[in-house]
């Protein structure tokens, strides 16, 4: 065994306070240690092209280098060892700098900590092995749950760039929350005509071709990893070819049964054949079935005799299971708003003209139950209304965050209300108002300048009290000063946290993909990639990750499709990481210890032969399961038990 | 007797239970006898050490060498069975890693002499009499002895050749082991581990094991286990997950959890370490998200208070092997 030891002198950041001579002295009658070399900036072309040519005549079987943390350069000098014809993973990086020269002003400590490093990474470099790098193929289709805002826009990025797409949607239509806004802050353009060439670019653009929209539909099955994904989708009967239906509404009008219309929160009619809403996208109709004569035993085929087009409505259709082979997904699920009723003084669904700010938005909606008019269940314009903020946000009881886009809502209601019914009394309630970024101040100003609009700050939620006599509405509320006071008013608007959707907890539950205690999904780290999860090939689109507004949910979704296409190229290989950890057979005793720890969800549990297995693709040999599996049964490849105690007993010497 | 080969049981620090688990073995006791000569076997044969000293070198084939090393006759007592046997056997968890025994080591031998001969509520010792090495009597010297201050497993003072584990061994596990010398099968490499499993005493355990996520531990008077789940699961601190098998998971079986008495397995580091690791990565941190991060060591510590005597615990059989094998200061 022949270990080459090179020692980096980094200009002067480590010779300065490194006795290298010293070094030398030492370490060359350590046991192996074949030569000390020092060479000047390594990492430089010039140094790596020394580094190289050395290892070439000196064939060492083993090299050390002591230069900076392995986080700089390690890499660096690994693929110099491969260009040299050795295996890179037969090397061990000693940090002289970081961890030394820049740490302490006393040479000859430093000197001594350095030759006792070394010693470590001496005993410890004999044991290295070699690695190699498998790799294996990939597919590069990609899914996308969810087809709001954030999957839209990913799905359309994907798509430009050729790959094929498979977007899966519970619901009837494209466009999420957002499309069902007359008007989006901060600039009141039309949400409609924000959301629809987007649509449309699905649908029928250039690029529609690589996108497989799925509606009605959910995901029932994940299985496989990062680039090999097995997923079953469970596709609901829409009685509709989407492909063919040109929306010219026949079926609708031949339809005899109305029902209660969902989108509006039952405040206006549809009919069980009918559009989500007139406009949205694709442009086709469903059938509501629990609604539909036929589900009653009658025979009716109203709507498919009404068609013009052959073949369009299909009455026959049934629930399919379609099976589909990704490389990645993206959760795009978006979220709902918290349960108001939870805060039953407040009056929601017993006292009449309170409403969350999902119903007001669609009041304010061209294809709302009003068309557009802002009016009272008794016909009137109101004169008085309070919009309250910060319903179940930033409360540690409910939900513990401030969700960002509701101040903007109630600035934007207000603008409303001071257009369209001028004079109208606005009570803004609130525990705190926030409006950052650049474009947020314009409604911001015009709230707190409408000279009819109010704003009461108030501590609790449970200070506030909506109350009706004799049909006269009023709010009694505490404010922040601790004053009890009361206004008269016509109309409410509660402004709900944002939180995440129902079915998150499935898909969590199908994907192994973290949540936090809200329900949002967990993001690989907050900071730095929030737009990934913790589970490798696994994307976060929009606000199932956080709250967030339109514009950072469009922005999000092509992250995750930048991220995607930066990591799923076609005719790549996949390359495993050496770095990981395995599972030696005969020595699990199948405790299932390890099932549990791993972040990654790369280890699984084989009920034939009772033994655990670890995925390298999925590995990232953080060494967690290494450390907690009890029988020692688990290696973690570079970090052997052997080479971390060889190492400290080589320190220790 | 004659020509069969010759065997040695010697008793160190123990409590005899090894001797029980050859005593166990019950009629093959008969075919032990019939293939081997005991020459030295306290329980069994009046055998003088100077019967051993006259002994040729390597006369004895294999030495079992049960107890762990508490004092200076353990001590000359391995090392002259070194001498006299081809083979020594560490037989069971005192004499393979210190045993029950080197849990003294987490006291001082003053601190044990005070405990046992000086304050103790039982103890009327008005002279303050301790055991000496030397004692002058009219008839002359007596000699004791010496106690150490540190107990010590086997292959801490002589070179050993293969290790039987169990608190005690299994008897069909002796057998199995002598049978192998009885047969023409090459011998196992040396440092074995003889009649042991592969792996820890969960893959030998029927119970049914899950995802594990402990909330709460339980003493085993506390709880009546279900006889089909896994104990630690259940709360109970089963050592099985850390602990070499071999054993056919006994103590589970009978509804009782593991306590370690065979150590880590073969090629195994630190048994206890291994299963504070192992504990580190089952309780159940899905609360802690609900926590502030100045709660999250109160509800840790709230979980692990129901862990009694935590060494006693952790390195009930394994203290002298341990990577910290005694108090310090």
């Amino acid at each position: 065994m022949k270990i080459g030891v090179y020692l980096c002198a980094c200009g002067s950041n480590i010779s300065d306070k490194i006795n290298f001579q010293e070094i030398k002295v030492v370490v060359e009658k350590i046991e192996n240690v074949a030569y000390v070399t020092n060479l000047d900036m390594m990492c430089s072309y010039e140094g790596l092209k020394d580094f190289e040519g050395h290892l070439r005549v000196h064939q060492p079987d083993r090299v050390i280098v002591a230069a900076c943390s392995p986080r700089d350069h390690e890499n660096t000098f690994m693929l110099a060892m491969g260009n040299a014809g050795i295996n890179p993973y037969l090397m061990q990086m000693v940090n002289f700098r970081e961890q030394l020269a820049w740490v302490t002003s006393d040479s000859d400590r430093a000197t001594q900590k350095a030759i006792q490093l070394l010693k470590g990474a001496c005993s410890r470099v004999v044991l290295h092995e070699s690695l190699g790098k498998e790799s294996i193929d990939l597919n590069s289709d990609v899914l996308i749950i969810g087809a709001g805002p954030a999957g839209l826009k990913a799905a359309l990025t994907l798509a430009q760039a050729d790959r094929r797409v498979t977007v899966v949607e519970k619901s009837p239509m494209m466009g999420g929350k957002a499309v069902r806004y007359e008007e989006l802050f901060p600039k009141m353009e039309c949400g409609p005509c924000m959301l629809e060439p987007l649509e449309a670019q699905i649908v029928h653009g250039p690029y529609a071709g690589n996108i497989n929209l799925i509606t009605l539909a959910e995901i029932i099955e994940v299985k496989g990893f990062f680039g090999n994904y097995i997923v079953k989708i469970k596709k609901n009967p829409r009685y509709v070819d989407i492909h063919n239906c040109i929306g010219c509404a026949e079926c609708v009008n031949a339809c005899p049964v109305s029902i209660d219309n969902e989108i509006n929160f039952g405040m206006n009619k549809k009919k069980a054949m009918d559009f989500t809403f007139f406009g949205a996208l694709p442009n086709a109709t469903y059938i509501d079935m629990k609604s539909c004569l036929r589900s009653k035993g009658e025979d009716c085929q109203a709507c498919q005799a009404a068609c013009p087009i052959q073949g369009v409505v299909n009455l026959e259709d049934k629930e399919e299971t379609i099976e589909k082979n990704v490389g990645a997904i993206i959760l795009a699920t978006g979220h709902s708003l918290y349960d108001v009723s939870k805060f039953p003084k407040l009056g929601y669904g017993h006292i009449e003209d309170v409403y969350t700010s999902m119903q007001f938005e669609r009041m304010l909606s061209a294809s709302g139950p009003t068309g557009k008019q802002i009016i009272l269940k008794n016909g009137l314009e109101p004169k008085t209304v309070a919009i309250i903020h910060c319903v179940g946000s930033m409360d540690s009881h409910h939900a513990p965050y401030c969700s960002g886009v509701c101040c903007q809502s109630g600035f934007k209601y207000n603008y409303e209300f001071h257009h369209k019914l001028p004079g109208t009394k606005v009570y803004h309630l609130y525990k705190e108002l926030v409006s950052p970024g650049k474009d947020s101040y314009g409604l911001y100003n015009s709230a707190v300048h409408n000279q009819d609009a109010s704003f009461i700050r108030y501590n609790n939620i449970d200070d506030l009290e909506i109350d009706a006599h004799h049909g006269q509405k009023s709010l009694f509320y505490r404010d922040a000063t601790g004053h009890k006071h009361r206004i008269n008013l016509d109309m409410v608007v509660l402004l709900p946290a944002v939180v995440p959707n129902a079915d998150s907890a499935l898909l969590a539950q199908i994907l192994d993909v973290g949540t936090d205690k809200m329900g949002f999904f967990e993001e690989l780290h907050g900071i730095v990639d929030s737009t990934k999860s913790k589970v490798k090939g696994v994307y976060l689109a929009g606000s199932c990750q956080s709250p967030k507004d339109i514009k950072d949910s469009m922005t999000q979704g092509s992250a995750a499709a930048g991220n995607i296409l930066s990591v799923l190229v076609p005719g790549r290989q996949l390359d495993i990481e050496s770095i990981t950890a395995w599972v030696i057979e005969e020595k699990c005793a199948g405790c299932k210890v390890c099932s549990s720890v791993c972040p990654y969800k790369a280890i699984s549990f084989q009920e034939e032969t009772k033994k655990s297995i670890i995925n390298a693709v999925l590995c990232q040999g953080c060494g967690t399961c290494v450390a907690a599996c009890p029988a020692e049964a688990i290696v973690g490849n570079f970090f052997t038990t052997e080479e971390i105690f060889a190492e400290i007993k080589g320190v220790l010497a | 007797m004659g020509n069969k080969p010759k065997i040695a049981m010697y008793w160190g620090s123990a409590c005899g239970g090894c001797e029980v688990s050859l005593a166990n073995v019950h009629e093959a006791l008969l075919i032990i006898d019939a293939n081997f000569e005991f020459v030295f076997c306290p329980c069994l044969v009046d055998t003088k050490y100077t019967d051993i000293e006259n002994m040729a070198e390597g006369e004895i084939l294999i030495t079992f060498y049960n107890g762990a090393l508490r004092n200076s006759e353990n001590e000359q007592m391995a090392h002259l069975l070194r001498k006299k046997s081809k083979i020594i056997i560490a037989y069971g968890a005192c004499s393979k890693d210190g045993g029950i025994p080197a849990l003294a080591n987490f006291h001082s031998k003053e601190e044990i002499y005070n405990t046992i001969y000086l304050n103790n509520p039982s103890i009327d010792n008005p002279y303050s009499v301790i055991p000496k090495t030397v004692t002058t009597v009219e008839e002359g010297d007596l000699y004791l002895p010496e106690f150490w201050d540190t107990v010590k497993s086997l292959d801490q003072v002589i070179d050993v050749d293969y290790y039987m584990p169990g608190c005690p061994p299994e008897p069909h596990q002796l057998v199995k082991v002598l049978n192998i010398f009885l047969s023409d099968e090459p011998l196992p490499p040396k440092g074995s581990y003889l009649g042991v499993g592969k792996t820890t005493v969960c893959e030998e355990c029927r119970r049914v094991k899950t995802d594990k996520k402990i909330t709460k531990f339980y003493r085993n008077w506390q709880i009546i286990p279900d006889a089909t789940t896994c104990l630690l699961e259940q709360g109970l601190l089963c050592m099985g997950l850390a602990t070499c098998g071999g054993c056919g998971g006994a103590c589970p079986e009978a509804n009782m959890p593991c306590t370690g008495c065979y150590g880590a397995p073969q090629g195994g580091s630190d048994q206890g370490a291994k299963m504070i690791s192992a504990l580190g990565s089952v309780i159940d941190i899905a609360p802690l998200k609900e926590l502030p991060e100045s709660e999250i060591p109160n509800y840790i510590d709230a979980i692990l208070k129901d862990i009694p005597d935590l060494a006693g615990t952790f390195y009930k059989y394994s203290l002298a092997k341990s990577l910290v094998n005694r108090r310090v200061k």
